[in-house]
């Protein structure tokens, strides 16, 4: 490998930590969801950065299935985003706050 | 992939072709109650299909095993998503969902849960968890006369997508720290003592139970339990209590088996977080007056209890937690089956002032309630009280004496908020409004959870012999 295996998982850690940061701070249901996005291509890197480290191909698959959930994830997180567009005419995620205690 | 292979996932392959066709079906056919029924029959048969097949040996595709402890699983599994059904029967008609969807989200997560429970790849337990997952997302908003469903369904997606996030980078480093994605191994390459990229897989480990925490509710991961499980329609949250948890455990129990000396560098912290998630559970009950979230604040401590059989790391440990987990999720079935049937269209009975006096006017549906809660509760004659039993005496003998101790006290804390129920239901005032008078699908449900629930109190014996048979 030409780029060390340290610096692949600190960029991906990096990332990691800039789509956590996203999702937790952003009030904006959209804005939740790319953070976790990000979230999942540095899991996607990091998966890329082992497969080439360890000369496997086991990473990569994982990587295609992770693309694929990703896909579905979305496909049903925006649907729900939609309804509740709908039901309530906001994306901000804190106005969904008739429970607590 | 082969013959042999296809022969052992022959039960999921049928169930996914069911919950498929029906999916198709619910596009044509307006008749509800068919649909569910055809439902039930398909998570049945698969159920006796998995339960007839002949045992294999070795794994499927390297992914999941073919054990007996994945089929028990299995065969759990797809049972529970039965009895979910059964009590949704009465659910999807008044709300007129559309029951192909609804069934085959149903089958589909029952789906997950067998695969994540028999998981011994970490690509089967990520793929297994995101099936259910994904499912749950959708069932949980599926009241859509209830805007508490809808936010409900909405903390439920952020917080899982986070918890997939972690659940997906953990993984990764795990694998790049180790280089294997198979279960002994993958833990195996953590203890080498040279390599420089230890503290990369401890921390992808770390990462790893933090997903878990938030999938089975441990504290600090808790704060979503309560609302969700007060929006959800009870049928869902029947299954989201039991079959969503129970898999994460069983699925776990699988992880921490094969995961040697990588598990000893976190049981610490993990003990802390045992001990809180039982307090926990015990303190925020006491203030709810809503039904389902005290449902919520029992099962968060029932889990806290569930860490502490797992911490055992005994063979004893493991199979006290299986017992446990299969007692909890009866009686959460049952629990919430009573729910199921008291509500009318949509509406449940949740407040506690809502209960009031019911225990007069529906004595039978009261009583079996009574005896379920006691039996969350840990009352000695019951189920629960074998199993925490159990497990307090696991970790008692491995040496977490403190913990059990906490464990008794909080179990005992516990007791007050189940019995507040059970006071409130036979106390004297009754109100105007007449819940719902049931039918007898639900009525079945309800005699096949009370009848197993006293049975299991009286004998376990032939249960933890299967349980310490099964166990990998």
């Amino acid at each position: 490998m030409i780029v060390p295996i340290g610096h692949v998982l600190a960029c991906s850690a990096a990332l990691f930590a800039i789509g956590l940061t996203c999702a937790v701070i952003r009030r904006q249901i959209i804005m939740i969801l790319i953070g976790v996005e990000i979230m999942l291509n540095a899991a996607a890197l990091a998966f890329v950065g082992g497969s080439a480290f360890w000369q496997q191909v086991d990473g990569q698959v994982f990587v295609v299935f992770l693309m694929a959930i990703t896909a579905a994830e979305v496909a049903v997180a925006l649907a729900m985003v939609v309804y509740l567009h709908q039901r309530k005419r906001t994306m901000i995620a804190d106005e969904f706050n008739r429970m607590s205690g | 992939m082969n013959w042999l292979d296809l022969l052992a996932l022959g039960p999921h392959v049928f169930l996914v072709f069911g919950a498929t066709s029906l999916l198709l079906l619910g596009a044509w056919c307006s008749k509800t109650r068919v649909i569910l029924l055809s439902g039930i029959f398909v998570s049945l048969l698969s159920a006796l299909l998995s339960g007839i097949a002949p045992p294999v040996d070795g794994d499927i595709a390297g992914l999941f095993s073919a054990g007996g402890y994945a089929r028990f699983f299995t065969i759990f599994w797809f049972l529970t998503a039965a009895i979910t059904l059964m009590i949704s029967v009465r659910f999807s008609i008044e709300l007129n969902l559309n029951a192909g969807e609804y069934v085959a989200l149903v089958l589909f997560a029952a789906l997950g849960m067998a695969l994540l429970s028999s998981a011994i790849h970490l690509l089967g337990l990520f793929l297994g968890l995101e099936a259910l997952t994904l499912a749950f997302y959708v069932l949980i908003a599926s009241n859509r006369r209830s805007e508490l469903s809808a936010e409900a369904g909405l903390k439920y997606l952020l917080l899982g997508a986070v918890a997939t996030g972690f659940l997906a980078f953990g993984i990764g480093l795990v694998y790049t720290a180790s280089g294997s994605l198979h279960l002994p191994e993958a833990f195996q390459g953590l203890q080498a003592e040279d390599g420089h990229l230890r503290a990369w897989g401890l921390l992808g480990w770390g990462l790893l139970l933090t997903a878990v925490g938030f999938k089975i509710s441990l504290v600090p991961f808790h704060l979503w339990t309560a609302d969700v499980y007060q929006g959800t329609p009870s049928p869902v949250a029947a299954f989201l209590s039991t079959g969503a948890k129970g898999a994460v455990v069983a699925g776990f129990i699988g992880l921490v088996i094969s995961s040697g000396s990588a598990w000893k560098d976190l049981s610490d912290l993990l003990w802390v977080v045992a001990a809180l998630t039982m307090i926990f559970g015990a303190l925020g009950g006491l203030p709810q007056n809503n039904l389902k979230r005290l449902l919520a604040y029992s099962s968060i401590a029932h889990m806290g209890t569930v860490l502490v059989g797992i911490l055992c790391q005994t063979p004893t440990g493991f199979s006290a937690t299986i017992f446990y987990i299969v007692v909890y999720v009866i009686a959460n079935l049952g629990t919430f089956g009573v729910i199921a049937s008291f509500s009318r269209a949509g509406e449940e009975p949740e407040d506690l002032d809502q209960w009031r006096g019911l225990g007069y006017r529906n004595p039978l549906r009261c009583t079996v309630l009574t005896l379920l809660l006691l039996s969350l509760a840990g009352l000695p004659a019951t189920a629960g009280f074998i199993g925490k039993f159990a497990i307090f005496h696991a970790a008692i003998q491995s040496g977490l004496v403190s913990l059990a101790i906490i464990g008794i006290i909080s179990s005992l804390i516990a007791f007050a908020y189940y019995l507040k129920v059970v006071i409130v239901m036979f106390s004297p005032e009754s109100q105007a409004d007449r819940p719902s008078p049931g039918e007898p699908l639900e009525f079945g449900v309800l005699a096949a959870c009370t009848t197993a629930v006293i049975l299991l109190g009286l004998f376990p014996g032939p249960l933890f012999d299967l349980i310490s048979k099964i166990l990998p």
